[in-house]
């Protein structure tokens, strides 16, 4: 029964919606899924994709203020959305929200994390990304776990992001590291790697949305022990990681020294046996 | 011991904004990682990945009320350190031999 749009009876600028709704363009068989998805999220994830094509670094301000604007647009549309999928999946749970912590952060996450990816002077993007690594910290308190949330701020924060600002600042090619160079300020294939990774994202979100069954989550967690009474805190998790995970651990340790003795076998400047690995040394100057 | 998971206060909807925000994050790196020339910012891509990766396993953890997503994300900074440390003498290394960071220089290293 392939009924025409245009023998819905009622207000003629509805018809379109409603022979949409009820799946009356493709006929009565639904070959592939489009009616079951869920076009709101999918609008929303599209609109981040365009956002994000349109700010990569192309050395074109005006395209930066564009993509920053349908962003913005997409990370509102994606917030009521998300309010509007928690009152129709979760209608008694609804006022139990994560609260606002949890969107401030989140938001502050988000848009440093498109600032890592985006700003086309890599010192900055460092700089955004410890944002990043602050507000995910905030998350992580929210979620209790501050020890590695205190971690986190130590390690990337204060460990591994001072390496990358050095080596920035030591592999720039003109000595003045927050001067963008050619290969920072036009990116290779954006429109690709945006394809591709929303692809992936409104795969993945579809999926979360819609397609998981209610309690699907918790029922699955029958083979998982909860440690109702001792969890959280710092006891909880050193206990577990030294008698749980134990071999695991100290095979971490063995990963960073050995990682630590490559480190400085590679980046070692004119070592004697140099020439037998083909390391190669400075060109002479 | 039995969890009742729907009296918790973290509840499913929280934790699916959670997932939703680590899976954002992933595509965000992984966006980065294809697109940007810059070897140090493919680096600093991945490690975008790697917080994305982590926030799922916190949020689970905090859902299970089960030390274990906390412990791996502690393995998950042992590696993400390991790597970074790594791919930056390496990064270092091959810019003194081309006095570039594009990673179209390296277009010919193949096999």
């Amino acid at each position: 029964m392939c009924r025409a749009a245009g023998t819905y009876r009622g207000k003629p600028w509805k018809a379109g919606r409603w022979a949409w709704q009820h799946g009356r363009c493709f006929g009565d068989v639904d070959y592939i899924g489009l009616r079951n998805m869920d076009y709101p999220l999918i609008i929303a994830t599209a609109c981040g994709a365009i956002a994000l094509y349109l700010m990569m670094p192309r050395g074109q301000g005006w395209l930066v203020k564009l993509g920053t604007l349908i962003g913005v647009l997409a990370l509102a549309s994606g917030l009521s959305y998300l309010t509007h999928w928690a009152s129709v999946e979760y209608p008694a749970q609804h006022a139990a929200g994560p609260g606002i912590f949890f969107y401030a952060f989140a938001l502050i996450t988000l848009a440093s994390a498109v600032g890592v990816v985006c700003h086309p002077k890599p010192l900055y993007s460092a700089l955004y990304f410890v944002l990043m690594t602050l507000a995910i910290a905030g998350l992580f308190v929210l979620l209790m776990a501050e020890f590695i949330a205190v971690v986190l701020i130590i390690i990337y924060a204060g460990a591994i992001l001072v390496t990358y600002v050095f080596v920035i600042m030591l592999a720039s090619p003109s000595g003045v590291a927050a001067a963008a160079v050619d290969y920072d300020r036009i990116s290779a294939d954006p429109l690709i790697a945006v394809l591709v990774s929303f692809l992936l994202l409104g795969t993945v979100l579809e999926t979360l949305f819609t397609h998981t069954p209610h309690g699907f989550i918790a029922a699955s967690a029958s083979g998982i022990t909860a440690h109702a009474a001792h969890w959280g805190g710092l006891a909880a998790l050193g206990k577990n990681l030294y008698s749980r995970y134990t071999l695991p651990l100290e095979l971490a340790g063995v990963l960073m020294t050995i990682s630590l003795v490559g480190a400085v076998v590679i980046a070692r400047k004119n070592a004697p046996h140099t020439h037998m690995l083909g390391l190669g040394e400075m060109p002479a100057e | 011991m039995m969890m009742t998971h729907a009296t918790s206060s973290f509840s499913d909807p929280v934790l699916v904004r959670y997932l939703a925000l680590g899976a954002v994050l992933f595509a965000i790196g992984l966006v980065g990682f294809m697109a940007r020339r810059n070897m140090i910012m493919i680096f600093l891509s991945t490690e975008i990945m790697f917080q994305g990766v982590a926030i799922n396993l916190i949020a689970f953890s905090r859902y299970y009320h089960n030390a274990d997503g906390q412990s791996f994300v502690i393995f998950l900074l042992t590696v993400a350190a390991a790597e970074a440390s790594l791919a930056l003498g390496l990064v270092v290394m091959l810019f003194r031999q081309r006095q570039t960071l594009n990673v179209d220089a390296w277009s010919d290293m193949q096999g």
